[in-house]
């Protein structure tokens, strides 16, 4: 653990956070976010938003003290209802952090194939196979066809 | 080397434009279109990739402010409740379009006739109908003949399937005994003149990477470019010129390497959409024209029309497959189209149905309107919302209002130096009490249709796509931009031929519309050829 590093390149950091934001599915079947190797799709984000960016920082950075505080090994030193104690005190004195942090990682969580298909989606992109989509209802086609215009 | 000098010049390569192009090669002369954006490719959209969610919020959203690629330029959004949207590429907007292709109804264009508020159009809609069905033709349009809320038409190809969400919803519209019709689509539900049918790859907005959803990058200008018209991309036009006369000269434009470039006309014709129309008029100032090229009314700008947006979400207890289909283009309703005094405002709203969020947009959604939190709670609230939700779109009928604007930032530029444009708009009470009702009658319709729960954005920030109203079309010079044929009062060979021109707003999506007005145009001026080009 090296918490002397800016937090958002502290790749351990980050993703303990992370793991915060979203965490295991207790059945096992949704992964933590933490576990997954996004951390650097995120870090790579907030570091070139130039308006959610500075904020996301400050509110980690704030996580960073706190645990320092707490444990000098730093934040994955701390037990898991330590880590999220400290997390939401920083969510509430940095109202942006998780807005910025989620606006990041939900898209790259969710777009992961382990994620996809644990939410019974095929663990793969949209184009070329596409999806199938069931057929209109005959019975509503049949009202239908009693209204329209001729 | 200066340019060869052009018989027609058309500027912007999106919906309007490449209509009007395919049309007017027709008269022989040489037809030259200037697009700030570039070529697309099907291969670079964003479902190739499992991003696809990610980037359609980054570099293919549909806000110039937040994509701030090359080809785009600021647009001052700070006092408007509505952020305009639109994406600068051949193509255009419908790049990133739904495709939902609803036409106006006859009665969209005689406002002051029905309701005694705003202008009647100088056309009607049976002037228009036959170009509406050559548009159809040309874009690919699926659907079903017979919709008892419009005159009968036949669109070319059978309609899109509903999908379990679509039928759902309809099955709550049906319950209640309103009217809905399966959506117009300019999407393929089969392979046709060489494109191939929709597969229900889900987020039309961020491109279509099967070519199923018309783009006219890949339906007008592979046609128009067969007939000889020549496309110039990369190409940002700073001004208009004009002749001693006051007559359209020509353009002065920004190539690819930004380089100044200077290109002559016999005819100029714009076409950059609600918000890049007025700003490029009013940029082309000149001692002839000093208040801005078309400007002697003083309307270029003004009358600034949207479609004001209530987005109302059901909840559902069971999988509705929504993410997958077309996601603008399920069923439609025009139950509360049209005035009702009853209701206490004047004209009416469209619903459009929208098919379920992506997996990603679901997490987002939940989390600004509070329903899934980050932390422990996470999955289980994640796990009531995805695949769950059905929303409609309450499309409501903006009236002209000269306060709504747009004009020139006095600070904000583009990456070329060219003054960007300043949106000013107020939503005004009448649209604020037909989207309160909008959002009670979704309410009742997705209850009706098995909801649950519903979430409401009752005027929806991100919806600014229509943009209507800054160059209007009418018969008097004091009172209008341009005549019934898009022809500019006060420069005989200046055309207008986007949204622009519409004189109110009707209560559904406008490019249907759009197309069909520039194809009348380019046909006006077929027949009118003498009237509009210089003799020798």
């Amino acid at each position: 653990m090296s918490d002397s590093r800016t937090p958002v390149s502290d790749e351990a950091f980050l993703d303990a956070v992370l793991d915060v934001v979203i965490p295991p599915g207790g059945d096992g079947r949704m992964p933590g976010a933490g576990t997954l190797g996004i951390e650097s799709i995120v870090a790579a984000a907030v570091a070139v938003d130039a308006m959610l960016g500075p904020l996301v920082r400050a509110g980690l950075s704030a996580v960073q003290e706190a645990a320092v505080a707490r444990d000098p090994n730093g934040f994955t030193a701390l037990t898991p209802a330590a880590r999220l104690e400290v997390v939401e005190a920083a969510a509430e004195s940095h109202p942006f952090l998780m807005l910025g942090l989620v606006r990041y990682l939900y898209p790259a969580y969710y777009a992961h194939p382990r994620v996809l298909a644990a939410i019974g989606e095929p663990p793969r992109a949209p184009f070329p196979e596409g999806y199938e989509i069931e057929p209109t209802d005959p019975l509503l086609l049949e009202g239908l066809q009693r209204r329209r215009r001729a | 080397m200066p340019n060869e000098p052009v018989g027609v010049l058309i500027i912007g390569a999106g919906a309007s434009g490449a209509a009007f192009a395919w049309s007017i090669a027709d008269i022989g002369t040489s037809v030259l279109c200037l697009e700030q954006g570039p070529w697309m490719k099907q291969k670079d959209y964003p479902t190739n990739g499992l991003a696809f969610e990610a980037r359609g919020m980054g570099e293919f959203s549909p806000n110039p402010n937040v994509r701030q690629l090359p080809a785009d330029y600021p647009v001052n959004e700070t006092e408007t409740p509505i952020s305009p949207l639109m994406f600068n590429a051949v193509g255009g907007s419908t790049i990133l379009w739904a495709a939902h292709f609803p036409r106006f109804t006859p009665g969209d264009f005689r406002v002051k006739t029905q309701d005694g508020v705003a202008d009647d159009w100088p056309i009607d809609y049976e002037t228009l109908e036959p170009f509406f069905a050559i548009n159809d033709r040309m874009m690919g349009v699926s659907g079903l003949a017979g919709d008892p809320a419009y005159p009968y038409h036949e669109p070319p190809l059978p309609p899109l399937p509903l999908g379990r969400l679509g039928n759902t919803l309809a099955r709550g519209f049906e319950k209640l005994g309103w009217h809905w019709w399966p959506s117009d689509s300019a999407i393929l539900s089969r392979e046709y003149e060489g494109r191939a049918g929709c597969i229900n790859l889900g987020p039309c907005t961020t491109g279509c990477a099967q070519g199923a959803k018309a783009s006219t990058d890949i339906t007008y200008w592979i046609a128009a470019q067969r007939k000889g018209v020549q496309v110039r991309t990369g190409c940002r036009v700073r001004e208009i010129t004009v002749r001693a006369d006051g007559t359209a000269d020509g353009v002065l434009y920004y190539d690819e390497e930004g380089q100044l470039q200077e290109q002559k006309a016999e005819v100029v014709v714009v076409a950059c959409n609600g918000i890049g129309t007025p700003r490029l008029l009013l940029n082309s100032r000149s001692p002839q024209h000093p208040n801005g090229l078309a400007n002697s009314s003083g309307l270029v700008g003004k009358n600034l029309m949207h479609h004001p947006y209530a987005m109302i979400t059901g909840i559902f207890e069971e999988p509705l497959q929504g993410r997958r289909g077309p996601i603008g283009c399920s069923i439609w309703s025009h139950q509360f189209y049209g005035s009702d005094p009853s209701r206490g405002f004047v004209r009416g709203y469209s619903f459009e149905a929208v098919r379920g969020l992506g997996p990603a947009q679901t997490a987002l959604l939940g989390m600004m309107q509070g329903r899934i939190p980050w932390g422990a709670g996470h999955h289980d609230a994640y796990a009531r919302l995805y695949d769950r939700t059905a929303t409609l779109l309450a499309i409501t009928e903006d009236l002209p209002e000269e306060t709504n604007t747009v004009t020139l930032d006095p600070e904000l530029k583009d990456s070329h130096g060219i003054p960007a444009p300043k949106v000013t708009y107020r939503l005004s009470e009448n649209s604020r009490k037909m989207l309160a009702h909008g959002v009670e009658r979704a309410k009742e319709a997705l209850t009706a249709a098995g909801a649950v729960d519903t979430i409401v954005d009752p005027l929806m920030r991100g919806a600014g796509w229509h943009l209507m109203g800054t160059a209007r079309m009418g018969t008097d010079p004091k009172t209008s931009v341009v005549n019934e044929r898009g022809q500019a009062h006060d420069a005989r060979n200046l055309f207008i031929i986007d949204g622009s021109i519409f004189v109110t707003a009707g209560g559904v999506n406008p490019t249907s519309t759009i197309q069909a007005l520039a194809l009348y145009v380019a046909d006006s001026i077929k027949k009118n050829v003498e009237s509009v080009f210089e003799q020798p």
